[in-house]
């Protein structure tokens, strides 16, 4: 490691820790790192905006935003929880299961654990909190829990972000998300129900079963979001960049003509947030591209494959360490980081232990989402105490549980390849 | 002053709406060009009165908004607890130090990136002879947002500096996201 090195990633985490935004942190380090290098600082800006100029891929990411945001504004939310409520709302726990099926089939379409806390989150949260059937920890616990599923499940802005440095194919991370994400959908559901036996939590009024049929109609357009997302990307008829611009898409046509609860003012507005959230995403993002950049000419990826060739360890033990290290660096810093710059520490190692990429892809999107509820450094704790008001203490506290459960279902992602493989293989996937 | 100022938030809050709305259309146009203009369907009812091929623009115009999105918004519209920050550390200290922690943090990204204005003027110069490969432009005034981006950029953290030395720090804990508006 050089000094140079040392230099740029000292002063990342001094400016990150005195609170400067991480986008910014990243910027000055890196050119930090270019001036003790003697080297002109104004490659940092050059690199930068190459970077967001060349990623077609990259474009993904704003359309997803604009995606969630029309779907968020729109009643289609609304729609698509009442469905759930009649579905599952019967059983014992009912609303927890409701929250977690709400997740599973919102997480087709937003691409963003965020988005989906902060909106169906936040109203299913309010929910659960009616009449005191359910803790208000406990309702924000399981909502948090919940919403890591998002960016499992297709489509992805994770996963794009990983297609970029790893070169796998998107199409194919997106297909071995799909059972993963129900396997964390079941396991978050089979907690729910034991705690709510154990808790004696209540049970809702169930919705009489006659009422289903029209409810699913109602929700119907809604759900087939994912099937016309999935159908573009493997009938081949787009890209999954132009998949996430034909998702927003159809949520506008949805909410404004079908449902016709969008107004014009609601739409700007949209845009607004939009862009406001796509610029700060996008600065970190940028950002994250220099490092990586600057970690692979320091050659580092390469040093750690020999060293780890050199220690002779098994796959599945690489595979373990380096989902700990993950754990570990989630609990401190964001999934985008970890995906655009540290993941790819490995990918050279993986390649080395013949590691198929896409399954290492999804096992560490799956890592680096646990990692979102994972305190003290939660983004989706933070979100949910930001939009409830549902103290942090009252959240963390009833979080463990579902953290387990998903940190069980992780490990057995990783000793079970063919749970994420078997999609992708179905469709053609040579690995 | 007030009145000026939101006035000018106004301003470039639509220019941003404007910037996505424009990149969310040109990519919808697109893919219809490609599956409607381009098809045998269409070719037999309406001819060649629209060629796809002229629609070549589409990809780079994208990339363009994409670009001039982030560095416009992140100047104008993304506030500071729009940002990733670890503020763990920042919001445990006494207020006291936190305003130290501002203002040495504000001011290290402040020089920064307004000392970076030239190099980076160096190193982009020479895009002022490479024309666009798409867009009836050369590459500099694309790229140019940069330049607005680094200045304005520069002076709110300059301003923030002198607001957290002339004011202190409140208790703003600036997670990243923003309440979504009821």
């Amino acid at each position: 490691m050089s000094t140079e090195l040392i230099i740029c990633v000292g002063s990342l985490f001094f400016l990150a820790g005195i609170g400067v935004p991480v986008a910014y942190s990243i910027l000055i380090a890196s050119m930090a790192y270019l001036w003790a290098n003697g080297q002109s600082i104004g490659l940092v800006g050059k690199n930068l905006a190459d970077g967001i100029y060349q990623s077609f891929l990259l474009l993904a990411v704003p359309l997803f935003i604009v995606a969630a945001n029309i779907m968020n504004a729109g009643t289609i939310s609304d729609r698509l929880l009442n469905f759930c409520v009649a579905a599952v709302g019967r059983f014992k726990g009912g609303m927890g299961h409701v929250n977690v099926m709400a997740s599973l089939i919102f997480s087709g379409m937003s691409g963003s654990a965020v988005a989906d806390a902060a909106g169906i989150g936040k109203i299913i949260i309010d929910m659960m909190r009616k009449d005191g059937r359910f803790t208000p920890g406990y309702a924000a616990a399981i909502t948090a829990a919940s919403a890591t599923i998002g960016p499992i499940i297709p489509p992805s802005i994770p996963m794009v972000l990983y297609a970029l440095v790893s070169n796998a194919s998107i199409g194919y991370l997106f297909l071995g998300g799909i059972l993963p994400g129900l396997v964390m959908g079941a396991v978050l559901m089979a907690m729910n129900a034991w705690m709510a036996h154990r808790r004696g939590f209540g049970i809702d009024e169930p919705v009489p079963l006659r009422e289903l049929p029209a409810k699913t109609a109602r929700a119907f357009p809604a759900l087939l979001m994912p099937a016309i997302l999935l159908y573009g990307i493997y009938g081949g008829l787009t890209t999954p960049t132009e998949a996430a611009a034909v998702a927003a898409f159809y949520a506008l046509l949805l909410a404004s003509l079908f449902y016709r609860a969008l107004s014009l003012r609601a739409l700007y507005h949209i845009f607004v947030d939009s862009a406001r959230s796509s610029a700060a995403v996008g600065l970190v993002i940028g950002g994250a591209l220099i490092l990586n950049f600057i970690v692979a000419s320091e050659n580092i990826p390469a040093m750690l494959a020999g060293t780890i060739a050199a220690l002779d360890v098994s796959p599945i033990v690489f595979l373990l360490g380096v989902n700990v290290v993950l754990l570990v660096l989630g609990c401190f810093l964001d999934a985008t980081t970890i995906i655009l710059v540290i993941i790819p520490l490995f990918l050279p190692s993986c390649r080395a232990l013949g590691i198929d990429l896409v399954h290492f892809g999804v096992v560490a999107v799956v890592n680096c989402m646990i990692g979102l509820i994972t305190p003290p450094y939660g983004i989706l704790l933070f979100v949910i105490n930001a939009v409830t008001g549902i103290p942090l203490r009252e959240i963390i506290a009833e979080v463990w549980a579902f953290l387990l459960v998903l940190v069980a279902a992780l490990l057995l992602l990783i000793l079970v390849p063919d749970l994420v493989l078997f999609l992708p293989r179905l469709l053609g996937y040579q690995g | 002053m007030t009145r000026v100022l939101n006035a000018f938030n106004r301003v470039t809050e639509s220019v941003a709406a404007l910037m996505m709305a424009a990149m969310f259309a040109t990519f919808i146009l697109q893919i219809a060009v490609r599956y409607i203009v381009g098809s045998a369907w269409f070719a037999a009812n309406f001819g060649h009165i629209v060629e796809a091929t002229t629609f070549g623009w589409t990809l780079e115009f994208t990339l363009a908004m994409w670009l001039w999105i982030v560095f416009w918004g992140n100047a104008f519209i993304v506030r500071e607890q729009d940002h990733v920050t670890f503020d763990i550390l920042y919001l445990w200290v006494r207020p006291s130090v936190r305003r130290w922690l501002a203002i040495l943090g504000a001011l290290i990204v402040a020089i920064g990136l307004l000392a970076s204005i030239l190099p980076t003027w160096d190193k982009m110069y020479i895009l002022r002879l490479k024309s666009s490969a798409t867009l009836p432009t050369k590459m500099l005034p694309i790229f140019s947002i940069y330049f607005l981006f680094l200045a304005v950029v520069g002076l709110r953290y300059l301003w923030r500096a002198l607001e957290a030395w002339r004011h202190g720090v409140g208790d703003e804990g600036h997670h990243l996201v923003e309440v979504p508006k009821e």
